[in-house]
Formats: structure tokens, sequence, C-alpha cells
């Protein structure tokens, strides 16, 4: 079965952040066992999902290699998005890891552009972000290949969230010397 | 518009009842989703099991809160005190989890009914009633986009998916007019404005679920025009006794506690 990386955004404006991945028979089952999984808890606007084997990963190491010289070709093997000899333009969205807080989620989105290939978008990201070389990691992904939540179905997949608010053991009073209290 | 301390005395009876029917079945059917966890076929769905369920018990608990403000019970009484004869769940709700065929299925049922239904009820003159419904009807939205999802798939899947699904609709199916059956006091609600006309409901769901499952290619058999037309709920299969001895053992196992 097909595994899928989940993106969620938070709210208006906030990026796509990579929080985990699913597995799902297609695109639309795997946004809403995505909305299981990863939107039972505030917040959450909008979700993306993508087929794992449509993300053009490389880490910090990796891009140190040489074989970042060769990553073009590879990672149009990998997409199978891009079979023309990379000459047609398409739009691809580029993900990076900035830092080692917020554990929880991976890659957060920071732009959308065009170019013939993975490679291609990732050397433009690159050489627009003046501290590429503090990234940790980048994830390219064709646009093509996102499955998004509709806006519509925002108010039934993300809005009951707000009103589930998470309970801590404390609030049961179990722990110790806290079982069985009888009424006096 | 009514509230609970406005209601008029000959409606308490009838809202208090139907209020408790709505809130057994979400109980019932949430207790059998739940039997679910760890055993789904898939991890991500063991989590939407788990989730539909909580969700259910929590839609349980506002409608016992509705009816609490019209007669000051304490829904943990109802919920773990109660014997099997006094619950007014649908027989729908209370038969085994089956396969995952029947789980989706029975689902998918409870979702189109619930949708139409609270659609209906946000128009309540009953305000509590209208302003809960509208909460719960969107949450319940996506409840049948989950169900329905999983009726098109088992449809198309495989000839055993098929065969599943074939299996439960001549299970479940023939269920459904029971879940739509008027109660006591249906002609009283529907002329004050507080429940929707059973029939018309009872219409509107056979018609939007009939669609539903031959769209994606299910023989839907007929439904005996009398079947589910009086009053069956606060009979029971011996299915809810089994559900009940698992639910409630905790709590009659030292009643008195208030703290565990």
């Amino acid at each position: 079965m097909t595994r899928w990386e989940v993106f969620k955004q938070d709210t208006v404006g906030k990026p796509y952040q990579a929080v985990g991945s699913v597995h799902a028979a297609d695109a639309q089952h795997a946004l809403l066992t995505a909305a299981h999984v990863f939107a039972r808890r505030p917040s959450a606007h909008s979700l993306w999902v993508v087929p794992a084997d449509s993300i053009n990963s490389r880490t910090a190491q990796e891009l140190a290699t040489r074989e970042v010289q060769d990553m073009g070709s590879t990672a149009d093997a990998v997409t199978g998005t891009v079979r023309d000899e990379g000459s047609r333009e398409q739009p691809y969205h580029v993900f990076r890891k900035s830092s080692h807080r917020r554990s929880m989620t991976f890659v957060d989105h920071v732009g959308t552009l065009e170019a013939t290939s993975p490679a291609a978008a990732l050397d433009r990201a690159m050489a627009e972000a003046p501290d590429a070389a503090q990234a940790l990691a980048w994830w390219v992904v064709p646009a093509a290949a996102v499955t998004a939540s509709s806006e519509a179905d925002a108010a039934s997949w993300f809005e009951p969230a707000k009103d589930k608010t998470y309970k801590q053991q404390s609030l049961y009073g179990a722990g110790p010397g806290g079982s069985s209290r009888r009424n006096p | 518009m009514a509230d609970a301390r406005t209601l008029s005395a000959a409606l308490q009876a009838p809202l208090v009842a139907r209020l408790t029917a709505m809130a057994d079945d979400e109980l019932v059917l949430g207790h059998r989703n739940a039997e679910w966890t760890g055993h789904a076929p898939l991890l991500e769905e063991d989590i939407a099991l788990a989730n539909l369920a909580q969700d259910e018990i929590g839609h349980a608990i506002t409608w016992y809160g509705l009816r609490s403000a019209i007669d000051g019970s304490d829904p943990d009484q109802l919920v773990y005190f109660r014997d099997a004869p006094d619950f007014l769940n649908a027989w729908l709700v209370e038969l085994p989890r089956g396969d995952w065929a029947f789980t989706m299925l029975r689902q998918y049922l409870f979702d189109a009914y619930e949708c139409e239904l609270l659609a209906r009820l946000a128009r309540s003159t009953y305000e509590p009633l209208a302003q809960a419904a509208v909460k719960v009807g969107r949450e319940e939205l996506f409840h049948l986009r989950h169900s329905s999802l999983w009726l098109e798939r088992l449809a198309h899947g495989t000839t055993e998916s098929k065969e599943r699904l074939l299996r439960a609709m001549a299970t479940a199916w023939p269920l459904l007019p029971q879940l739509l059956a008027p109660m006591t006091g249906a002609a009283e609600l529907h002329a004050a404005g507080i429940w929707p006309d059973p029939s018309e409901l009872r219409d509107a769901v056979v018609a939007r679920t009939r669609s539903a499952l031959e769209g994606v290619g299910l023989t839907v058999g007929p439904l005996s025009p009398a079947s589910g037309l009086t009053d069956h709920r606060g009979t029971h299969p011996a299915h809810l006794d089994e559900v009940l001895a698992n639910l409630q053992s905790v709590a009659r196992a030292d009643p008195e506690a208030v703290q565990w």
C-alpha cells in the first residue's frame, strides 16, 4: 500500500509542515486518514498529501558529497514525473528543515518555483536563499503530486478539533493514592 | 423558541425519550466501534475508528446533557446503572461489529441518518437542541465522508470485499426502518416544531442511502412499508447485554466510588 507524506498548515499564512506519513489506497483515502491521525487536535487549516516516492529529499550531508552532482538524474528517476529529459518547466514546492527545534515536524514549505527538474528546482531554491548553507535538509515536490484538502471541508474536518481539549492524566484524579475514593 | 425552562409539561416526556434514544444510539455505536481498537485492518484506520468511537460517545454526552437539563437526570447513572430493557438504542447499532464491511456499512447508514436528522434539528424550535445539532452535524459530515469512501472502495474493490458488503447489506439494510421509526409523542413534538416529521425524515434517509448504495452497484431490496412504523425501541436482541456487561462492569464493581 502506498505511503503518503502529510503536510499540515496550522492557520492561514503559516507554512505547510511535514508532520509524518500514512498508508492509504489512494489520495482521498490518504487525506481522510491524515485528518484522523494528524488533525485530531488543534490546530489545522489545510492538509496536503504526496506519494512518498514523489518526494526528492536531500540532507546537508548528502549535498556535501560528490553525489550531489548526479542528483538531478537520480531524482528524476525516483519521481518518474520528469521523463522528457527535464526540458519542460513545471511548478515545484520547496521545503527545508532549518533547525532542530520543533522536532514534531520535519521540513517547512519555503516556496514554489518553476523548474525543469527537481534538481534544477533545488539549485534555484538554494541560490535564492542567502542562508542555504545552514539548511539541514531539503525536500522538492512536484506541485502536480500534491492532493489538498478542500477549503469547503475545513469546517467539518478541522473545526471540531478546537472543542476537543487534550485531557492530562491529572484531570481524572488518577495516580498514587487516588484510587477509589468514596463519598463521605 | 423554547428551552428547558419553558418547555411545556406535555412535551417533556416525549422529548426526554427521544433524546435518550439518540444518546443511547451514539453510546452503543461508539462502544461497538471502540472494539476495533487494536484490530483494524490498517494502523491508520485503527486510529480513525477510535476517533469515531470517541466522537459518537461525545455526541451521546451532548444528548444526555440536553435530557439532564429537562429532568435533572445524571448521565453517568443512565449509562452505567440502567439495564438493557431501559436502553432505547436501535438494533442496528448494538449488533456485533462483524467484519470491516459490516462496520463501515453500519457506520454509513447511521451517518447518513444523522446528517439528515441533524440538518432538520438545526431548525428545531427547542433552542438547545438546534444549537447542539449544528455542532454535532459538522462532525458527522466528516464521519459520512469516511464511511462513504469505504462503501465505494469495498463495492469496487475485490470480489471478496463486494461479497462481504453484500452480506453486510443483508443484515443491516432491513434494520434501517427501526432506526427511523417514530416514538411515542412524535406527532406532538413535530407539531411543536421540536422534532422533524418522522415519515418525511424516513423517506429522505431511505432515498439518500438507497441512491448511494445503488450508485456503487449494489442491489437494494425493498423495505416493507409497514416495517419500522411502530416503536420497537426498548426491546433488544441478546447483543445489548454483551455490550453493557463490558461497559458497566467497572462502575458497578464499586457504585459508591467518586474517583478512580
